[in-house]
């Protein structure tokens, strides 16, 4: 049965709204680092964690032990490269002050950039002879293997700061036990929410959610770093007004009491008429319906076929 | 005296604290208990939804899981195996998350076989049942081509054909041979401790139903999704394999079965009662014991601490 | 339009175990050792709009494959229809293969990851510096592995027959002693582990010093005990006491836990995520754009 193809259709698998709001949250961020070359009055406010930085490593400087960053167990993407972005930071103070420093990696990928960004510290500092090139480490890929290295290395070194920031997993406390056992202070992020009450309970400072990603905006204050994060602020607030209006909206659809009733509801993405009307549901509402695409198995678009020699078998949707 | 007592109970050695850990949860495992909990909302709909799907269909199952995880992920593991043999549902098992977890896929099939064929049981078979898809190290990727092309993401894989003894491509065992695209497999399942249930989420949303099955400490990340919709069951840590089991053994919403005010849908349990339960039921009630012992070492070490200020203040 | 999106067997093709794929494989290889000494030998003024460019391109890839209109209903024989389904379809049949190169280049990372490796460990080892007998024990360990497995492997490739505990050689025996025996107890030991630090975590921090620590507290109480058989227990006594009174009913512990579970906690986590989400687009734009400075932190 041929069914008409609405303006649209071919966004029904992604749904149009998702592609919209990404396409929003790119202009607002790239629209505010271009405004933020222009200007350089822009706040952001104080984060403890990043500003214990300076004291960790200068107690790690007293005492003469090592410092310790793990940049998470993910592979190479933004969160990995945000944390050895962090961890230049750390290194450049500890370079400074000839604190030995050990990144332990547990992805390969990982290990090579970590491994080229803490060399280029130290040859900007101008200090390259200095750069041990064993104080970037490989440990293993294995979660629980690398968790035992780490735990090791922190224990046999007696590391007086660590850092573990990125993507962390069923190891955090792991980390952050052996950490507090040896007396070295803390400074942790992990994107996993669940993680984050387990480094909460065990690190001295923990930046949570976001704070993760404001902190090169918040320790360089580069245009570039601070323009994107105001461009994610302005994307909140679009969420929170987003939310604020779904909940009038739906509200007003459901009733407060979820006594509105409808007569017809969408199925297949047209709306068919109900056999007896029935109580509004979560489902029937704009907002839902706006989030999650239907698609009408009856809609054929027109298009030429492949020669029945060439027709290939196994591909297609 | 109340400042002595106060600070040492604050203090107690740790090494004290992990020994009565390891003694109160090893009891429950030489004694077995019962510990009557209902399931979670999740872990029923998730039964419901593998209950009603058609026999013969196939399931797609990421099983991103290895022994490090076992505790909770090996019994989800076990009782999907186990509801698949029983409703002759079909199983193509991948992973992208652990280079080890094929192998232990296979090896828990076989110790499920091994037991299955002890009580007489037809076991489930390779090739006829299920297929072993392999490992794939880049999850984005290959989900992405799962999501896009179902047999170009697995093109050129082989597996012997028990029949002939020949190496074949899996696409011609019944396990895939109808499979064009994602959406031909009736749900499909990622039993995972690791961030590939996210990534399943965003690449598979809309091609097919999602379940995921996740060990306990991803649980309150991953509910988000099945409040929204966007998954159709979840299970959660050793519970979740529990109330699987539980459910296995006396359904859902049917006489003498378990009921659920907040999931409709009825399902009966297995027809084959036979080692219904297993890893779920055995490691629920040491959770249970550990639970308390926190409880217990909280307020310790809170009244420590209210009697350390008593003395303070009193002195 | 084909390059990337091959949807006929040709020349980019090769059969699994045949000599024709692996000539392409060692051919492509070699081409990989020519075009990275080609790259080396780049002036370095050059290397970073090298870098651009290709992660640019390879970025962008994945954007069209998310920003453009996918096809609708697309079945096996169709054409495209108008321009822009040639490049939705291009896009679709390009997935797969671009989903390949990442899988290879993983693969290629991760001998890199074993080579970092061995090198650190076996410079410890021969120069006999501090530790160096973990760094034995490590070798040592590898090479066993390696070995045992691989040959495991390819004994049970050549004997189909050999089945759990039977037929077995010094191989077989072996693999399964250090894979399932060692590796696998090893890592399920490690997990067990969290169990002794989160009761050792919890005894040290959940004090009462604040409010908002006795907040967390008693909400922590409610759902571990939520989660014990005593919540039939106490959910019995209130329905009994409750009777038809719907108000008393909100005080079983069920009931109690997923209040808290569904308007605290899970709204939490979702405010955290959507930060994490924006924050992580904003990351991959500027890594995309090549508009990071890293290391200039």
């Amino acid at each position: 049965m041929l069914g008409e193809v609405p303006i649209g259709a071919q966004y029904a698998d992604t749904g149009w709204f998702g592609v919209a709001a990404t396409f929003m949250v790119m202009v607002f961020i790239l629209y505010n680092i271009v405004r933020a070359h222009n200007r350089h009055d822009l706040f952001i406010r104080r984060i403890p964690g990043l500003n214990a930085i300076n004291d960790a490593v200068g107690r790690a400087t007293e005492m003469g032990k090592p410092i310790v960053m793990v940049p998470g167990l993910g592979q190479l993407d933004a969160i990995a490269v945000q944390a050895i972005s962090i961890f230049t930071h750390v290194v450049r103070l500890a370079a400074r002050f000839t604190t030995p420093i050990v990144l332990c990696c547990a992805d390969p990928a990982v290990y090579t950039v970590a491994q080229e960004m803490i060399r280029d510290v130290y040859l900007q500092e101008g200090i390259e002879d200095r750069y041990d090139i064993d104080s970037v480490r490989f440990i293993s890929d294995r979660q629980f293997a690398f968790a035992a290295g780490v735990s090791g290395l922190v224990l046999r070194d007696q590391a007086a700061a660590c850092f573990f920031m990125g993507a962390f997993y069923a190891e955090a406390l792991i980390f952050a036990e052996t950490a507090n056992s040896v007396g070295a202070i803390q400074v942790a992020s992990s994107t996993e929410t669940t993680q984050t009450p387990f480094f909460i309970t065990a690190c001295d400072y923990v930046l949570i959610g976001d704070e993760f990603y404001a902190a090169s905006a918040y320790l360089s204050r580069e245009p570039v770093f601070v323009g994107s994060l105001i461009g994610q602020d302005w994307s909140k607030i679009a969420i929170i007004v987003a939310i604020v209006i779904g909940v009038i909206m739906n509200t007003a659809q459901i009733g407060a009491l979820k006594l509105n009733q409808i007569t017809e509801a969408k199925s297949d993405a047209a709306y068919k008429q109900l056999a007896a009307p029935r109580p509004i549901t979560m489902d029937d509402t704009t907002m839902s319906l706006m989030f999650n695409p239907q698609d009408d198995k009856t809609w054929k678009v027109e298009r030429p076929q492949k020669p029945k020699d060439t027709a290939d078998k196994g591909a297609g949707k | 005296m109340a400042k002595i007592i106060g600070d040492k109970l604050q203090s107690l050695p740790k090494y004290w604290l992990f020994a009565i850990l390891f003694l109160v949860t090893s009891i429950p495992l030489f004694h077995p208990l019962s510990v009557p909990t209902p399931p979670d909302d999740g872990s029923a709909d998730l039964y419901a939804h593998l209950m009603q799907v058609p026999a013969g269909s196939t399931i797609l199952l990421a099983s991103d899981w290895t022994n490090s995880t076992r505790g909770d992920s090996k019994g989800q593991f076990v009782a999907i195996i186990k509801i698949l043999a029983d409703r002759k549902l079909k199983a193509a098992i991948y992973s992208t998350a652990d280079a080890q977890a094929p192998r232990v896929a296979r090896d828990t099939i076989a110790e499920i076989n091994a037991v299955r064929v002890k009580n007489g049981q037809p076991p489930y078979s390779q090739w006829n049942d299920w297929v072993s898809l392999g490992f794939y190290p880049s999850a984005e990727g290959q989900l992405s081509s799962i999501a896009t092309d179902l047999r170009k993401a697995f093109a050129s894989k082989t597996e012997q054909n028990p029949a002939t003894g020949e190496q074949q491509d899996v696409f011609e065992s019944p396990v895939l041979q109808k499979i064009y695209k994602l959406s031909d497999c009736a749900l499909s399942f990622t039993i995972t401790a690791s961030k590939t249930s996210d990534l399943t989420v965003e690449r598979l949303l809309h091609k097919t139903p999602l379940v995921l099955m996740v060990t306990g400490v991803m649980g309150p990340q991953t509910q988000n999704y099945y409040y929204s919709g966007q998954i159709v069951g979840l299970a959660i840590g050793v519970k979740g394999a529990y109330d699987l089991e539980t459910l296995m053994a006396k359904g859902l919403n049917v006489p003498g079965g378990i009921v659920s005010t907040k999931i409709p849908a009825s399902a009966p349990p297995l027809s084959n009662q036979t080692d219904v339960q297993s890893i779920g039921t055995l490691f629920y009630p040491p959770l249970q014991f550990a639970l308390w012992l926190l409880i217990i070492m909280v307020v310790i070490g809170n009244v420590g601490m209210a009697l350390s200020k008593m003395g303070a203040q009193s002195k | 339009m084909e390059f990337l999106a091959q949807t006929d067997p040709g020349f980019w093709f090769g059969q699994p175990e045949t000599m024709d794929l692996r000539i392409k494989v060692i051919g492509c290889l070699v081409f990989g050792f020519v075009l990275l000494a080609v790259l080396l030998n780049v002036p370095s003024r050059w290397r970073k709009y090298i870098v651009g460019a290709i992660t640019f391109f390879a970025g962008l890839f994945w954007i069209l494959q998310f920003f453009w209109p996918q096809p609708l209903h697309r079945s096996p024989t169709d054409l495209p229809a108008n321009p822009k389904e040639v490049v939705s379809f291009w896009l679709d049949d390009a997935v797969p293969v671009v989903s390949d190169f990442t899988s290879i280049l993983t693969a290629m990372l991760t001998l890199l990851g074993i080579f970092s490796l061995l090198r650190v460990h076996l410079g410890r080892l021969f120069k006999m510096q501090k530790d160096w007998a973990f760094s034995l024990v490590l070798a040592i360990a590898f090479v066993c592995q390696a070995t045992f497995s691989l040959w495991d492997y390819y004994d049970r490739k050549a004997n189909p027959q050999i089945t759990a505990g039977h037929g077995w050689h010094i191989q077989n025996y072996m693999s399964d002693l250090l894979f399932d025996g060692m590796v696998q107890q090893f890592e399920a030991a490690m997990f067990s582990m969290i169990a002794f630090y989160i009761l050792s975590a919890a005894y040290r921090a959940f004090r009462v010093r604040s409010p908002e620590a006795s907040v967390l507290l008693g909400a922590a109480l409610i759902v571990m005990l939520s989660y014990m058989g005593v919540v039939t227990q106490w959910d019995g006594f209130v329905k009994s006491m409750a009777g038809s009174n719907q108000f008393l009913l909100n005080f079983q512990l069920s009931v109690i836990r997923s209040w808290i579970k569904d308007f605290v906690q899970t709204p939490s986590i979702m405010g955290i995520e959507f930060g994490i989400g924006i924050g992580t687009i904003s990351m991959g734009l500027r890594l995309w754009l090549s508009l990071e400075k890293t290391g200039n932190i």
